[in-house]
């Protein structure tokens, strides 16, 4: 495999990764808080975020080759139609603060055509991360609820006596330190998971275009199964097996060191 | 805890969490939906949920020379029709519940006596033993795909069921985890099994295998959906043969197949695809959950 293939490689597994992560943990966490703190309905939105864990991802990648169709598919639709909208058009050019709408990205699509989110190399990685976000977040939001039913009722009481008057502080006094298992366990978890992303980029881009998402997981596939190319592929699930296993020994560092209160 | 109105915070909590439902569903939404219309509506995205129904003819039912009356049809029949004739979907669906179920019966099978030797019998090498099933806990499936595959390769079992199903019946996870669960049963239950002559091999069946009820359903959920929804291993074993294909790969040979206006049909074999677990999943909410959350050990 020539060197550039394998800069790409790197180059795209760890922008998904660093993309993926952060926005499926915090999400995670966010549709958590706000499913907790619920008086009602909370049931329906967990369970509705936790369909994509469950289904067949394939099945729902291919639906989203639909939705992100640049002819047919609907968000490509509701964009161009968007343009049309004053308001919507307005708000999302800047015109509404005085911003020339040519000089938007919004703006300027309206006028030339909307992307093709998973054919151009500007955009398919952030489709496939996009996919992936909406994939995991649901999974990370179940951790974290049976994180914070861990966390003791008077500590809240405590952290207001001692001062944290709105729901921000008693969030970062006691909320989320005392997650602090659950943070490691979670991102740890979503790393290694975003390592071994394979069917979207199989069936969506084949690691495409020019590169742009080639990710370990397809590449080893692509080197060493369909290549036949068993000393490449070879390689790169070495490569891969690092990658993991420093993300493993990082979890059980921080698991043994502070994050634990108990 | 503060005397702003509650209704207020509560409203603006259910806005943003119904966004995001919104987002998440919107693919399950455009599946079902699709799976119901004619092309022409797919392709204008018009006619609402469930479509206008207006009766159409199938060009390639016509082709085969059958009167037209039969050809005429709805539809949400049409497509379901494609689905199950045009892919052999029911053969694939077939094969999926083959593999998965082979795969945890014999899982199963490996998994309790070992877990049992490891959680209460004493010998030689004990420890060793389960400090290496710990050690392979951390190993990812994809890190040995291709020695395995090589492996199959050699002995000539790629493209067959064995294939399949022979890399996933050792799970250190679910030694592991019946391990864990075996440690909690008392030593007397077992000491007085003995007393009354059990071997040790009916111990496990009559004696720990009902104890660990619970622990094998969570365990049962997780293999089975893991193994449902898998795609990687499959597409790298089996190449072309379709009569071996779980539903995943079946799906992705429809779709690299079609001819550009079968979205319908293909959105109904997706559905049929991704309808059993869902539908289980909103029966059994709960066991579901944790049985998923099980794979954060993996």
């Amino acid at each position: 495999m020539k060197y550039s293939s394998y800069k790409k490689m790197f180059s795209a597994s760890l922008t998904y990764v660093i993309i993926v992560v952060p926005v499926s943990v915090l999400l995670g966490l966010g549709a958590a808080l706000l499913i907790s703190s619920l008086r009602f309905g909370g049931e329906i939105y967990k369970t509705i975020f936790f369909l994509p864990v469950m289904a067949t991802l394939l099945a729902m990648a291919i639906v989203w080759e639909f939705t992100l169709d640049p002819i047919v598919g609907l968000v490509n639709k509701l964009l161009s139609e968007g343009c049309s909208v004053t308001w919507f058009h307005h708000l999302f050019t800047g015109s509404w603060l005085g911003f020339n709408p040519a000089d938007s990205w919004y703006g300027n699509a309206c006028m030339d055509r909307m992307p093709n989110w998973l054919g151009n190399k500007k955009y398919a990685l952030g489709a496939i991360s996009f996919i992936g976000i909406w994939q995991a977040f649901g999974f990370n939001m179940v951790l974290y609820l049976a994180g914070l039913t861990a966390v003791p009722r008077d500590l809240y009481s405590a952290a207001e006596m001692d001062g944290a008057k709105s729901p921000w502080e008693s969030f970062k006094l006691v909320t989320w330190p005392m997650l602090g298992p659950t943070h490691v366990f979670v991102v740890t978890i979503t790393s290694i998971r975003s390592f071994q992303v394979f069917d979207t980029v199989e069936v969506l881009t084949k690691g495409g275009p020019s590169k742009s998402t080639y990710m370990m997981v397809y590449a080893m596939f692509e080197k060493g199964v369909k290549q036949n190319l068993v000393g490449v592929g070879s390689t790169l699930t070495v490569i891969f097996l690092v990658f993991v296993l420093i993300l493993t020994l990082t979890q059980v560092y921080f698991v043994n060191r502070r994050v634990h209160y108990s | 805890m503060n005397q702003q109105p509650h209704w207020f915070s509560e409203t603006i909590k259910h806005a943003v969490l119904l966004i995001g439902a919104a987002v998440v569903i919107l693919p399950f939404y455009l599946m079902l939906s699709f799976s119901f219309k004619s092309p022409s509506e797919i392709q204008s995205i018009s006619g609402g949920f469930f479509g206008s129904q207006e009766l159409m003819t199938d060009r390639r039912c016509i082709k085969q020379g059958l009167p037209e009356e039969e050809c005429t049809m709805l539809p949400i029949v049409y497509n379901y029709k494609a689905a199950f004739e045009e892919a052999p979907l029911f053969r694939y669906l077939l094969n999926g519940v083959i593999v998965t179920i082979s795969i945890f019966a014999i899982q199963i099978l490996i998994a309790l006596p070992c877990a049992y030797a490891l959680a209460k019998l004493q010998f030689w090498g004990r420890d060793v033993v389960f400090g290496m099933v710990i050690f392979c806990l951390l190993i990812p499936v994809h890190a040995i795909a291709l020695p395995l595959y090589l492996m199959l390769a050699k002995l000539g079992l790629t493209n067959t069921f064995a294939a399949l199903v022979i890399p996933w019946t050792i799970s250190v996870f679910g030694i592991f985890l019946m391990r864990q669960f075996f440690k909690t049963v008392p030593d007397d239950l077992i000491n007085a099994a003995r007393m009354d002559g059990m071997s040790e091999f009916s111990i496990v069946w009559k004696v720990m295998l009902p104890t660990a009820i619970p622990a094998l359903l969570a365990f049962a959920i997780f293999s089975v959906v893991a193994h449902w929804n898998d795609y990687y291993w499959p597409r790298v074993v089996i190449t072309g043969d379709r009569d071996l294909m779980t539903p995943p790969l079946g799906l992705r040979m429809f779709k690299s197949d079609m001819d550009g206006n079968e979205y319908g049909p293909m959105m109904a074999a997706a559905t049929v695809i991704v309808a059993p677990l869902v539908v289980a999943f909103l029966l059994a909410q709960r066991r579901f959950i944790e049985g998923i959350t099980l794979t954060g050990m993996k």
